[in-house]
């Protein structure tokens, strides 16, 4: 992932918007989308993807559907109704991280 | 092109060479390399399927499948506790408080009249210790005949009837037996051991008993391919 210890803390969230604005997703296909999104700017490694998905869905924040497509069976998830909530107060969370940085480090650009 | 039927067999081979042994958890990578094979054959359709899939098993890093195959034990562990934490509080709740108390109170007497003979007191304890262990060796015998039937592991069944993460905690009434003597007790050490002896038992019931005769219920709740599977 790029700049991936940014990155790092903002993954559930990232992903929790997605299934909210997709419905229910696999995995594969988030990868897809959020490289499609950033442009192939940002890449999330299946490394970090799956561990974070298995994490929210034990955690109740998601919940998963099995269908069999193309000879094989695929798991998609989506956000339960504890889910959707939490998605709510997560992105006030980042939002709010997203200002406060500005606010420190726009100052300093400006300057530069 | 399409992963075929066969390639998706050699696939499922592919994650168990690499230490996955949960069926779960082959089936989700066994997805995730398929569709990163197919996209690879779209833009160079070209490769071969064995090609595609070295350059996709590559992007999981050196350690492959085994980081997330952790991590997914973490995850189910942690759920497994939580399910065990909830059943424990409804015996603290009414009406099931009633008989905790009146439990816990019987206990209280027996030590306080027994405590002069240390070994019944310590006996308890160790038939809790005893008990434990040999209620976690037949499960996990019953759950591995059945894991021979079906020729698929899953994670969570392995935690309900394996290695219950309570075995450790089992060391404690086994210290408690080791330092209890012959001597009076105050009333309200005696309550805390009595306290703990039913603590104990309750968590014996439930780890032993209560969770793996609701196994099915929860397996199909985690993996709802579990009944699909189970009964082709």
């Amino acid at each position: 992932m790029k700049n991936s210890q940014l990155y790092k803390g903002s993954l559930t969230t990232i992903v929790m918007t997605l299934l909210g604005e997709n419905g229910r997703m696999y995995g594969y296909e988030i990868t897809q989308k959020v490289k499609e999104i950033t442009k192939g700017e940002l890449k999330i490694t299946e490394g970090a993807l799956y561990p974070a998905l298995h994490k929210l869905e034990a955690e109740g924040v998601l919940e998963v559907e099995i269908e069999n497509v193309d000879n094989r069976l695929r798991k998609y998830y989506k956000l339960t109704e504890k889910g959707t909530t939490e998605t709510v107060n997560r992105l006030a969370e980042l939002e709010d991280f997203i200002r406060n940085m500005q606010a420190l480090v726009q100052p300093k650009l400006d300057t530069i | 092109m399409k992963v075929t039927a066969e390639q998706i067999e050699k696939l499922y081979v592919f994650t168990r060479q690499h230490y996955v042994e949960y069926y779960d958890l082959q089936t989700e990578l066994v997805d995730h390399l398929a569709n990163a094979i197919e996209e690879q054959w779209e833009t160079n359709p070209k490769l071969t399927f064995e090609e595609a899939l070295q350059i996709e098993f590559k992007k999981f890093g050196v350690f492959g499948f085994m980081d997330v195959v952790d991590k997914r034990k973490g995850a189910l562990s942690s759920k497994y506790n939580k399910l065990v934490w909830n059943e424990l509080k409804t015996f603290f709740r009414l009406p099931k408080i009633i008989g905790t108390l009146a439990a816990i109170g019987i206990v209280f007497y027996l030590l306080k009249f027994l405590q002069q003979d240390v070994l019944i007191v310590q006996m308890t304890f160790v038939v809790l210790a005893v008990s434990f262990f040999v209620g976690i060796f037949w499960l996990s015998r019953k759950n591995k005949k059945n894991h021979k039937k079906t020729g698929k592991k899953w994670l969570l069944k392995e935690i309900i009837f394996g290695y219950g993460s309570f075995t450790g905690l089992m060391n404690l009434p086994i210290q408690i037996a080791l330092h209890i003597k012959g001597e009076n007790y105050n009333d309200w050490a005696l309550l805390l051991v009595s306290f703990l002896l039913i603590i104990m038992a309750l968590g014996e019931y439930i780890v032993l008993v209560l969770i793996p005769s609701k196994a099915e219920e929860y397996l199909r709740e985690t993996y709802p391919e579990y009944e699909l599977i189970e009964n082709m």
